[in-house]
């Protein structure tokens, strides 16, 4: 079996989760504490990669990606890269794809807490940045656990978007999902299984590891 | 009450028995052929048929499966073989027509373009259906074998899913160039897209695309009228409609 689809599939699902990871805290704290208008669009424009087809934003990015087009254009002539076809491409469109799954459990999981944990340290003297960081994120570590995970195996799933702008290059852009479906349209499926049994197994070990955790975490809440 | 007999109405009504219109699964590739020499088919012969469209890869897996299609018009030769040997067909699989390559691009004109351009500067992808499962994919691979060019412009290769995919590619110049049927090139939905030329044809194995008539019990009643299409598909007047659409 080739294992590079699927090494590719758990680089791209790595990378994409500790992006996301790093730009959803600030929008997940913005989404659950701030006071603005227009709340309701900011949040419908995060969630619309749940219920998009995957189709839609493949084809969209397609041409945006695309030279012909000026987004694809201008990156090009900027940093002379071209985001069709390229890992790097990828990475971009997971982390839209994806955006919902990091930015809402993280923002559940801030406001749950309890509005007194917030204020106790701020009458304690320590500012926002501290109390975020030290306080409220600690105290929500299943939440972010449960963000990252799901974030990952989105990823790991992907398969619409990928086969839109990915070109099925070989190492670039051939991920499992799509190496799977190559095998299956060329009637290999025992290629095919064997991938799929590995994603099976991978998926099941990784949401098995993330409830028994984030049981062991909450008993620990509960117990003290 | 009458809200309850409207929904049963629905209900009945969605309920239709299995409709005896002929079914052809048509591969991605003859689908815009297909459209006309099904409306040809229907004045002839007065009988409705519906065409669904897919790769051959995915049609020959759903008929595999028990898919209700009557005649399955592939993109080669391989796939209604192979449905053939799984005893699924009413005869050995027959070639319709030979298809023909051509290099597509949307901005080199048709002086330049010629598989040289592929390596130069200008080119930065090209874009090749996938040979594993895509007969004019295989084609390219052996055109560019053939001209040695392989090795210096493997980088360049990306591969679109099905001949459609490798289009859309190529007419949104996301590769500068790419490899595509004829048949898709004339198209009415890619006419006058870019620019294109047609690859010697000594360069590359002849591109067989087969139909299978597929297996019918005695009494099904879409019996006769599949017979009557695979006739047709091998008529003269089929031919001419294939030859119009870039075939030989």
């Amino acid at each position: 079996m080739d294992f590079q689809p699927l090494l590719l599939t758990f680089k791209l699902a790595t990378i994409t989760s500790l992006i996301l990871l790093v730009v959803s805290l600030p929008i997940a704290y913005w989404l659950a504490f701030a006071k603005f208008k227009g709340r309701g669009v900011v949040e419908a424009i995060i969630g619309m990669p749940l219920v998009l087809p995957p189709s839609v934003i493949g084809f969209y990015l397609l041409l945006a990606f695309s030279p012909s087009y000026w987004f694809g254009n201008f990156i090009e002539s900027i940093f002379g890269l071209r985001l069709v076809f390229s890992f790097s491409g990828l990475v971009i469109a997971s982390v839209l794809y994806s955006l919902p799954f990091m930015v809402y459990p993280i923002r559940a999981g801030l406001q749950s807490l309890p509005a007194s944990l917030r204020e106790a340290s701020y009458t304690l003297g320590k500012n926002e940045w501290d109390t975020f960081f030290k306080v409220l994120l600690p105290n929500c570590k299943p939440a972010l656990l449960t963000a990252f995970v799901l974030t990952f195996a989105h990823t790991v799933g992907e398969f619409g978007v990928v086969l839109m702008i990915g070109g099925n290059i070989p190492g670039v852009t051939k991920v499992a999902s799509v190496a799977i479906y190559n095998e299956v349209e060329a009637l290999n499926y025992p290629a095919a299984n064997q991938y799929a049994m590995v994603l099976f197994a991978v998926t099941f070990l990784i949401l098995l590891v993330v409830y028994s955790v984030n049981n062991s975490l909450l008993r620990v809440r509960q117990s003290s | 009450m009458r809200w309850l007999s409207l929904l049963l109405f629905l209900f009945f009504a969605g309920c239709d028995k299995p409709s005896d219109k002929i079914i052809i699964a048509t591969a991605a590739n003859v689908q815009y052929v297909m459209k006309e020499i099904q409306q040809e088919f229907e004045k002839e012969s007065g009988k409705k048929i519906q065409i669904v469209v897919g790769s051959s890869g995915k049609l020959t897996t759903q008929i595999r499966e028990g898919a209700p299609f009557d005649v399955f018009v592939s993109a080669d030769v391989k796939y209604p073989q192979e449905i053939f040997e799984k005893g699924g067909g009413a005869e050995k699989p027959k070639v319709y027509a030979l298809g023909t390559l051509v290099l597509w691009s949307k901005d080199i004109a048709e002086n330049d373009l010629t598989t040289d351009v592929l390596t130069t500067e200008k080119v930065k992808k090209i874009a090749v259906p996938n040979p594993k499962v895509a007969p004019y994919g295989e084609a390219a691979i052996q055109v560019l074998a053939a001209k040695n060019l392989l090795k210096t412009i493997e980088k360049k290769l990306v591969y679109g899913e099905s001949i459609a995919q490798t289009a859309q590619y190529i007419t949104s110049g996301s590769a500068e160039a790419g490899f595509n049927a004829l048949s898709i090139v004339l198209s009415d939905e890619m006419k006058g897209k870019g620019h294109y030329v047609i690859i010697d044809s000594t360069l590359y194995k002849p591109i067989q695309q087969a139909a299978i008539l597929l297996k019918h019990s005695d009494d099904s009643p879409k019996k006769a009228g599949s017979e009557a299409f695979y006739q047709f598909l091998y008529s003269q007047k089929a031919k001419a409609i294939f030859r119009k659409y870039g075939y030989k």
